[in-house]
């Protein structure tokens, strides 16, 4: 928590410091909304902030992904650098130059 | 030999190089494409942590089911009725082992490796729904 709000601080403190994100996207949220996502980022960007405004420029993506109350959909699965994130700990997860964030619906491989 | 490739692979071969000293039951799985009214399936994987995950699969089970060789390969890409999709291949000193291996493996990927399939019909194509993770896709 407390690395959280070092990052809020930072921010406030570089204005102008920006970083760079890799948002992917798998399967059906692919088709709709593209992946390998290049974006930059300002310092204390959340996990859940950075999706839902990437998303919220594609309905059709949004609706797949988020409810009717913008939270993550249940089933939505969330990773950072290959380590998953819960639903309900993004909105707390900073996001950090040259993370690579993932977002996919349940697998069904094998 | 654990892999995410387009390629298939020699079965027959992998068999011959995955009886190791000490084997004495080596078992096969073959994950093929359904004939469900479908043209082809699609396949695609986050591979870099797809590969990982199924490095430490085969990890757990060599120690939990003290197996000898394992292989792991899992085909992404288009595939015909009929193609191998999942190949799964265990050695070990008795049955027993070699059958609890191959199944932990096979579920172990179903739970959880992020890899998905598309079945392509004439009229277009529908994703297979994943059946684990936070729940159920809604269909």
């Amino acid at each position: 928590m407390r690395s959280v709000w070092r990052n809020v601080d930072e921010e406030e403190n570089s204005e102008e410091e920006e970083m760079t994100v890799k948002i992917r996207f798998f399967a059906r949220f692919r088709e709709l909304l593209g992946t390998d996502i290049i974006t930059d980022v300002g310092v204390g960007m959340m996990f859940t902030s950075l999706i839902t405004t990437i998303v919220k420029k594609k309905p059709e993506g949004y609706a797949a992904i988020f409810d009717e109350d913008g939270a993550f959909r249940e089933f939505v699965i969330l990773m950072k650098n290959g380590k998953r994130v819960e639903i309900a700990d993004a909105a707390k997860t900073p996001v950090e130059d040259g993370d690579e964030l993932a977002v996919f619906p349940p697998v069904a491989g094998g | 030999m654990i892999a995410i490739q387009t390629a298939d692979v020699d079965i027959g071969a992998l068999i011959i190089a995955a009886k190791k000293h000490g084997t004495g039951a080596v078992v096969i799985f073959d994950g093929v494409v359904r004939d469900d009214n479908i043209t082809e399936m699609e396949l695609e994987a986050y591979e870099d942590v797809a590969t990982h995950d199924l490095e430490k699969i085969a990890r757990d089970a060599t120690e939990k089911f003290r197996l000898l060789h394992v292989d792991i390969i899992h085909r992404i890409g288009r595939l015909a009725v009929g193609e191998n999709i999942l190949i799964i291949i265990v050695a070990a000193g008795h049955r027993k082992e070699a059958y609890g291996g191959s199944r932990f493996i096979i579920e172990a990927i179903k739970a959880g490796v992020p890899i998905w399939k598309k079945e392509l019909t004439k009229d277009g194509g529908r994703w297979v729904p994943g059946e684990h993770a936070h729940g159920r896709e809604p269909s």
